[in-house]
């Protein structure tokens, strides 16, 4: 079997081999449309819905979606008279633009200290060490309530950042320890391999050897976890809004969404809370589903 | 090991004083920014008289000038704080004047079992699931541990508790003391909300529901590791001996793959505090996530800085486990 793969792709690279072990399994296809859905969703709003979810007729409020997907509200509205269709469908992009800014900046982060610690060690090593240290051991939520409640602002209805900005903060400061860790271990592990020392022979500077010769054996361990940490800054951020520290309301996103959906569940109208939840648990289940078939693509050992 | 241990230790206290520097920093500059909450003693609106402010402040141990001016980090105060704790005395609340050392005796005792029962939740499902699911390596049942693991995960744990204390809970403990009777250890397990005259009874519920948390990850990662083992030589030479299979798993396998497991555990013990917010809330557990949460929207600087150190003791302490642990479980290990 894994002879006939190796002769007909002789020149298969671990990225081309993972892609086409994971085009194979349905449950990844599966997801990845999910994710296409999900994406479409924030990026073209206008595609799904054409009402506009600020405009609110107290006169239509709480009309049960009855007519499912079709006619004037698809999904009902909401306590408010606002087309609900709309409000998930707007709540969709700050959802997404939150978990993909905090990936990004605790990714830069992490490669960045991870490396420096592991290629100089001595006293930076030692300082980013205790940093990371420090940051382990207080807990994601626990620090992304202290500094979203200490340094709480007034209700933003602005525009993007505004609304995503300190909860996007909060995550990134206390998310970016585990790619460090993983950087930090690869760039100890390669720093003295002899092509690591040939190209210092041949005068390599440090930052061209850090970055040429050492971070791409970090890449593979770093994006193993992406996907699998996107869905847990989905959760995060669901559950900062329910606890009234994350985006605040007049701004939506799927954890505002849950939070308003808790007070109309119980009395009949749990719709307000069953489709964003339900929205919810696919994405995230999604993320978790490509990361787990991720991680095995990218082993190695388990092939 | 003696040498490596000591190390540790001071490694530990060393990252204690600064996440205590960090947090009091912290705190500082949110009473700079936000304001003083000795405002919150005369109930929000009111602006009282500056002779009083100066009283209460000085109770609160807030008159330091340095809370005036942003960005000062209070050095006195810090000081004369790591005294105080060094004392054993730990300040009082804000609100209602209690001793903050008493309560934490409340406190952590409950979190503590909300711990030990999502540990024990966690390790006993990820150990069963991840042993099976490596048996049928490839099957069906491979498939479907992982995925169902996965999409349990996927499920915000904080609404799998809202929807049992709303939906779940009352008629079960109806059906429950229908059958057992009010004071049963049955008809006191499914209650909807702690109770503290039955502190270990009503804290299990809740401990598996945060055990699940971390389930996909872990059962993977004992999944992975037995994989390796069953490929391993030792196991094919017990195969060879003829070897009951349970016994192979048992004491080649299992044994063997503890190590990243011991691991696993370790940092899941670490995020449980975050889960222990929510579920505490949810379920009214008087236990650390609760006060640390409530201590900060009262702006409690005192009483937020005590918790999360205590929490920050629990992960070092544990880490240091780990690592310790490491040693006994593989002779191969030893630390110099």
């Amino acid at each position: 079997m894994s002879e006939s793969l190796s002769s007909e792709a002789p020149q298969a690279s671990l990225w081309k081999d993972a892609f086409r072990t994971m085009r194979r399994r349905p449950d990844v296809i599966l997801a990845a449309l999910i994710l296409l859905f999900v994406a479409t969703m924030a990026v073209f709003p206008t595609l799904f819905t054409d009402k506009d979810p600020t405009r609110c007729i107290g006169r239509d409020a709480r009309q049960r979606p009855d007519t499912w997907f079709r006619g004037e509200h698809p999904l009902g509205t909401d306590g408010f008279g606002c087309d609900f269709a709309a409000t998930i469908v707007h709540g969709t992009r700050p959802t997404i633009a939150l978990a993909v800014t905090v990936i990004v900046f605790s990714i830069l982060i992490g490669l960045t200290l991870g490396i420096l610690s592991g290629y100089y060690g001595g006293w930076v090593d030692a300082i980013i060490s205790r940093a990371l240290d420090v940051f382990i051991v207080i807990p994601l939520m626990m620090g992304a309530i202290l500094l979203l409640s200490l340094f709480r602002g007034r209700g933003s209805s602005g525009g993007l950042l505004e609304t995503v900005g300190p909860p996007a903060l909060a995550l990134t400061l206390f998310g970016w320890m585990e790619f460090c860790r993983y950087t930090r271990a690869v760039s100890i592990e390669t720093k003295n391999l002899d092509y690591v020392t040939a190209a210092r022979c041949l005068g390599a500077k440090d930052r061209r050897i850090m970055f040429r010769h050492v971070l791409p054996n970090a890449v593979v361990p770093v994006t193993a976890v992406v996907p699998t940490t996107l869905g847990s800054i989905i959760v995060a951020e669901s559950a900062l809004a329910v606890l009234g520290v994350g985006v605040q309301p007049p701004a939506t996103s799927w954890g505002v969404l849950l939070a308003k959906g808790t007070e109309w569940a119980g009395g009949g109208y749990i719709y307000l809370f069953g489709l964003p939840l339900v929205l919810l648990i696919l994405t995230v289940f999604a993320f978790a589903t490509i990361g787990d078939a991720l991680r095995d693509a990218l082993d190695p050992k388990l092939r | 090991m003696g040498r490596y241990v000591i190390r540790r230790l001071l490694q530990g206290l060393l990252t204690l004083f600064i996440t205590l520097f960090l947090l009091h920093y912290l705190m500082a500059l949110s009473v700079q920014i936000r304001g003083n909450p000795a405002l919150l003693f005369f109930g929000g609106e009111r602006t009282p008289d500056p002779a009083m402010l100066a009283q209460v402040e000085r109770l609160y141990g807030l008159d330091d000038a340095c809370y005036d001016r942003t960005g000062d980090p209070c050095l006195a105060p810090f000081v004369e704080r790591m005294q105080n704790y060094a004392r054993g005395d730990f300040g009082t609340t804000l609100t209602g004047n209690q001793d903050v050392g008493e309560l934490l005796a409340i406190w952590i005792p409950n979190t503590l079992r909300l711990f030990i029962f999502a540990t024990i939740t966690l390790v006993t499902l990820s150990m069963i699931l991840g042993t099976w699911a490596a048996r049928h390596h490839g099957r069906f049942v491979d498939h479907s541990v992982r995925g169902t693991t996965i999409l349990i995960d996927s499920v915000p744990v904080f609404l799998v508790l809202l929807a049992y204390v709303y939906i779940i809970a009352v008629p079960l403990t109806n059906w429950a003391r229908g059958i057992w009777g009010d004071e049963s250890f049955m008809g006191q397990l499914f209650r909807p909300s702690y109770s503290a005259d039955y502190p270990w009874v009503t804290i299990i519920i809740p401990g598996i529901i945060v055990g699940t948390v971390g389930l996909a990850t872990l059962t993977r990662l004992v999944r992975a590791s037995q994989l390796e083992n069953l490929g391993s030589d030792y196991v094919r030479t017990a195969k060879a001996k003829g070897l009951k299979r349970m016994r192979i798993t048992v004491v080649h396998v299992v044994r063997n793959s503890m190590i990243p497991i011991v691991t696993g555990v370790g940092y899941t013990f670490a995020y449980m505090l975050s889960g222990a917010v929510l579920t505490e809330g949810v379920m009214g557990i008087p236990g650390m996530g609760r006060m640390i949460f409530q201590a900060v929207q009262r702006q409690e600087t005192n009483l937020v800085i005590v918790g999360l150190t205590a929490s920050a003791v629990v992960v070092i302490t544990v880490t240091m486990i780990v690592d310790l642990l490491y040693a006994a479980l593989d002779p191969r290990i030893r630390y110099e």
